[in-house]
């Protein structure tokens, strides 16, 4: 429906661009558009006038040229478009979208940084991750040097205009940015006029380590990306391997796989929980919170034997079989699970002074999250029911369905609501699955995986939103290019426009209620 | 600010439905464990650093010395692994194993390649020591260990 | 004395020298005149009884106060674990009782750094002024119908005047760490201090008028049928609310917030200096829940057991409800708290003390 009229609009108003139906199956993505340089802006427009939102913009260097890939997909019609655009090496440059899709600004400025795409009439093309001083551009085959024009880029931050206003840092080491995230607010008195967020503090380079290593080598960094909901990253991986080689797990395996996806939701969201709260000031239900949290990490280390990055799931279905524990023990933990929300919603939900710190603060409405790329329950929470649980099933999803929750306004309190909400669907979702659960074989056998040459993009719903991975392959055993789409990178691009003109403590709240991970930000 | 009697009301009995919630922990019994007096129980398929597995029939190490775990390590951290040919017998028997524990990431990919199912997990989890040396691990010696203690850890 | 340097500081050094120094040449100037033959302790007869008290009264309070702060330093540890469903401390000593001296030579053995552009004369004087209002509250509360250093007939003004001076304890604080972080939490809190002394001191009101004196021991024996908080529920619990804000107490602690910007007004002050600081939060919190007890609970009076067991228990048991209060409720917002006070504080205090006066009348 909005795909047929989109490629409609793009004949009519740039033939030059080539349109392509893909199979699904194999790609992940259903059309595929090549652009040129001078046309990208009106298609981006295009796509913006169909109500598409920015899922993720990828560069890949095959030598001679550079291929930008951009991934839109649409709530209402769930069918991922691609875009490509070629680029010469020697010097790439290209119309930036940012004018259309403010989220791509961010994702711009990190291709610019490594691989040296120049971006026209972007408003601030400077270093996001790397530090002042490199000089040549990181994610190229080869060594390129820093032209020496582009050199002024280096520097990151503007200079201060006027006196009364006054620069704050929200430094790397601080106990709510939950993890090493620097924000540099410029403040007017109590009020912040602008939030700059400095990035790369734990940039581990991944997705170059991925060019090195074959794709099972690969398997435990898939996991430390986001050591909270880790899970979701492993799964993520292997189904995106799984998907460009054409193998398919066993059902059981499907149905053990969601189990641990959800029991790890249901971990990432308590742990959110106590340091939100935390952050709020109320130090007891971050104790509640982990106590529970416990007996899901002690469910999970006794099938796949570690707590927080797991390795479990292999090409092909899992590590090793569930047991007869293992069920029993889920049994009892939903059980039990099912009567401790009441002292979430009687300690923390109806609490009165909870309601005035997280009530109308940070708004994010419908056409701010989806210009820029916000997913997950931020993006449920401001009305739009879309899951990719739902939207595109994946694994045993396609059988046992999931309920989806969402709020009404986007302020914090509907965030903290729709994760509330959230947990206890995972736990019904856990139920049906435990009673469903085939026997079976728990692992198809691959003894060597050669993938076909092509690109494969493959998204699942993670605790933060949509974790996509989108891999390249040349037919060798080691990915050529592999890039992930991380939520909480997307989900940041949106702070620096609703965070304008609120007090510092709403700061904290709306940093908190956002859940970001900066491990799976920074790669 | 002025709120209406009855918002005053409701926002009162909500701090006191959170008060209740605290008192009632109070009362509770305590659920962390007091380590070290008491420990936990830990599964069997935790995942601790790699051990060899003893082969029923000779007592020693299954392990033949073929180097498949340390090509697909994706941290290298099974450093040499050498063995020797005993008289009258086909394969190689291992008789160092090193393992460098400092950058393994637990992932399990040696013990799923291993064709003989050599390696397995321990069950160690209260490791230290005071220097990076302390971590090289020589799995050969270890498993005589362990074999004379009769003990499962080290 | 090098030690006792490092742990105390120069300049507490110095004052507390000083002080003994001077008790010290009176004695001796004393003892002189004693030996000339002159009878010396004449100069003391007029006062005789009541010296020997004040004196025996203040090196009780001093003891007390100490007692107090080293129980309340435990007893929050221990109410906080066990809320959060774990134990508190428990390794030095039986029960961790032996804690808080475990955490006192900690903080005695800390190096006390002066950092080198703070205003020094407002920076050493802050911890000392903030322990003032303290030991001057002790003086006038009765602890038991006879043990009460001194009965002063306008007791309540006396505690209420002092505690003013917290305020510009907490505003030297801040204002000589020459931070802009302790700056802002400084004047947060004075601001805070502030508009919660006039709701405190309305809710009080309503009691005295009921009493019809200013003397805590008058007040005292006016419940000896009926408690005031029978009479005053309302006046109570905003009393209660006031006495949390003016003690910087979660929900109201957003100047010492961590998770903030800024961690306070007492972050340039390390060692005994921020012991001091410390000190005087907790020995605030007994005073204001003694004040409490002796306004509405009935002060000591109670029937089987003797006066000052019933004190410590109704005292003790509002301070368990502050710390109950910091480990369940999260942090209000400063623009909400001074909000609350001014907008709806107020108002019901005002009106809580028209309706008692008019009450009284007919």
């Amino acid at each position: 429906m909005v795909a047929e009229q989109l490629i409609e609009d793009i004949r009519t108003s740039r033939p030059g661009v080539e349109v392509k139906e893909v199979p699904y199956q194999q790609r992940g993505y259903w059309f595929d558009l090549s652009a040129g340089p001078e046309d990208i802006e009106e298609v981006a427009r295009l796509f913006d006038r169909h109500g598409y939102y920015i899922e993720d913009v990828c560069c890949v260097d095959f030598k001679e040229y550079l291929q930008l890939v951009y991934h839109f997909n649409h709530w209402d019609d769930p069918r991922r478009v691609s875009v490509r655009v070629n680029l010469p090496a020697e010097e790439p440059v290209v119309p930036s979208i940012s004018g259309v899709y403010e989220g791509a600004g961010w994702h711009e400025r990190e291709i610019h940084e490594f691989f040296g795409v120049h971006f026209e009439n972007h408003p601030n093309l400077s270093y996001l991750f790397l530090h002042e001083g490199i000089d040549f551009y990181p994610l190229r085959k080869e060594k390129v040097p820093v032209p020496e024009e582009r050199k002024r880029l280096l520097s990151s931050l503007p200079v201060s205009e006027s006196d009364d206003v006054f620069f704050v840092n929200m430094g790397p080491q601080h106990p709510s940015t939950h993890g090493v995230l620097r924000l540099i607010l410029k403040m007017d008195g109590e009020y912040i006029e602008r939030a700059e967020p400095v990035l790369g503090y734990l940039h581990r380079m991944q997705e170059k380590m991925a060019e090195n290593r074959t794709y099972l080598k690969y398997l435990p960094n898939a996991s430390r990306l986001d050591y909270v909901g880790a899970m979701s990253y492993n799964l993520c991986y292997v189904r995106a391997v799984e998907r460009l080689c054409g193998i398919e797990a066993p059902p059981r395996a499907e149905y053990v796989r969601v189990i641990a996806v959800e029991l790890n939701r249901i971990a990432s969201h308590l742990l959110w929980l106590g340091t939100y709260l935390l952050d709020l000031g109320a130090f007891t239900p971050f104790l509640y919170a982990f106590d529970d949290r416990e007996q899901i990490l002690d469910l999970l280390e006794g099938i796949t034997g570690s707590r927080l990055t797991y390795c479990y799931c292999r090409f092909g279905g899992l590590y090793n079989d569930v047991d007869e524990d293992f069920i029993e023990g889920v049994k009892a933990f939903l059980k039990r699970m099912w009567k401790r929300f009441k002292i979430y919603n009687d300690l923390v939900t109806g609490n009165v002074i909870f309601i005035h710190r997280t009530k109308d603060i940070g708004v994010i409405p419908k056409e701010i999250a989806r210009r820029y790329g916000v997913t997950g329950p931020n993006l449920r929470a401001s009305g739009v029911g879309y899951d990719l649980r739902k939207a595109e099933p994946y694994g045993a999803y396609r059988e046992l369905g999931v309920e989806v929750a969402t709020g009404e306004k986007g302020d914090a309190l509907d965030r903290y609501l729709v994760r509330l909400q959230e947990m206890e669907n995972s736990l019904r979702v856990i139920e049906r699955a435990i009673k469903e659960l085939p026997n079976g074989s728990y692992r198809v056998e691959v003894r060597k995986l050669k993938p076909p040459e092509g690109d494969v993009y493959f998204a699942v719903e993670g605790p933060r939103g949509e974790v996509g991975v989108y891999i390249v392959s040349d037919g060798s055993t080691t990915p050529y290019r592999l890039k992930w789409r991380s939520p909480s990178f997307s989900n940041l691009t949106c702070f620096p426009e609703i965070s304008r003109g609120v007090l510092i403590a709403d700061a904290v709240s709306i940093l908190g209620s956002l859940d970001l991970v900066i491990p799976e930000m920074d790669r | 600010m002025i709120e209406k009697p009855k918002e005053v009301i409701k926002g009162a009995w909500s701090l006191i439905l959170g008060m209740a919630v605290t008192i009632k922990a109070f009362f509770s019994p305590v659920v962390t464990c007091q380590y070290p007096r008491e420990t936990l129980r830990i599964s069997p398929r935790f995942r601790g650093h790699i051990k060899l597995v003893e082969d029923e029939e000779t007592g020693r190490p299954k392990c033949i010395a073929c180097g498949v775990c340390a090509r697909s390590c994706p941290s290298e951290s099974i450093k040499e692994v050498e063995g020797e040919k005993r008289e009258g017998e086909k394969r190689k028997t291992v008789t160092k194993f090193i393992l460098d524990f400092t950058t393994c990431s637990q992932c399990g990919i040696c013990v799923e390649t291993c064709p003989q199912g050599a390696i397995t997990f321990s069950a160690d989890y209260n490791l230290a020591g005071f220097s990076r040396e302390d971590f090289y691990f020589d799995l050969v010696e270890e498993f005589y260990r362990r074999k004379e203690r009769g003990v499962e850890s080290r | 004395m090098r030690v006792l340097r490092k742990a105390f500081g120069d300049d507490l050094v110095r004052i507390g020298f000083g002080l003994v120094g001077t008790g010290f040449v009176a004695l001796l100037v004393l003892l002189l005149l004693g030996l000339l033959g002159m009878k010396v302790w004449k100069l003391f007869a007029p006062y005789g009884r009541e010296a020997i008290r004040a004196i025996v009264g203040l090196v009780g309070v001093l003891g007390f106060v100490l007692f107090n702060a080293l129980l309340l330093v435990w007893a929050e540890r221990k109410v906080a674990g066990h809320m959060q469903r774990r134990l508190g401390p428990k390794e030095v000593g039986p029960y961790g009782l032996l804690q808080s001296i475990a955490d006192s030579l900690k903080l005695l053995g800390k190096e006390i750094l002066t950092p080198r552009f703070v205003d020094r004369p407002l920076y050493y004087l802050a911890p000392i002024i903030v322990f003032i209002p303290v030991l001057v509250a002790f003086v006038v509360i009765p602890f038991d119908a006879r043990l009460q250093v001194r009965d002063i007939n306008v007791g309540i003004v006396l505690i209420l005047a002092f505690s003013s001076l917290n305020v510009i304890a907490i505003l030297l604080a801040g204002w000589s760490s020459m931070n802009k972080y302790s700056l802002i939490g400084g004047i947060r809190s004075v601001s805070q201090n502030i508009a919660y002394e006039i709701p405190l001191l309305l809710s009080l009101l309503p009691v005295i008028l009921l009493a019809g004196s200013l003397s805590l021991k008058e007040i005292v024996e006016a419940q000896s049928k009926v408690w005031f908080v029978f009479y005053q529920p309302i006046a109570f619990i905003i009393y209660f609310i006031c006495a949390v804000a003016e003690t910087n107490r979660t929900p109201f602690d957003l100047p010492e917030a961590e998770s903030e910007l800024v961690a306070g007004f007492h972050t340039e002050y390390s060692g005994m200096r921020f012991a001091m600081f410390f000190l005087a939060e907790f020995t605030n919190v007994f005073i204001v829940s003694a004040i409490a007890t002796t306004f509405f609970l009935g002060g000591y009076k109670g029937p089987v057991l003797p006066g000052i067991i019933w004190f410590f228990l109704k005292a003790y048991l509002l301070v368990f409800i502050i710390m109950w209060f910091r480990w369940t409720f999260p942090r209000v917002r400063f623009d909400q708290l001074l909000n609350f006070s001014w907008k709806f504080l107020i108002p019901l205090a005002l009106a809580n003390l028209i309706v008692t006066g008019w009450c009284l009348k007919l």
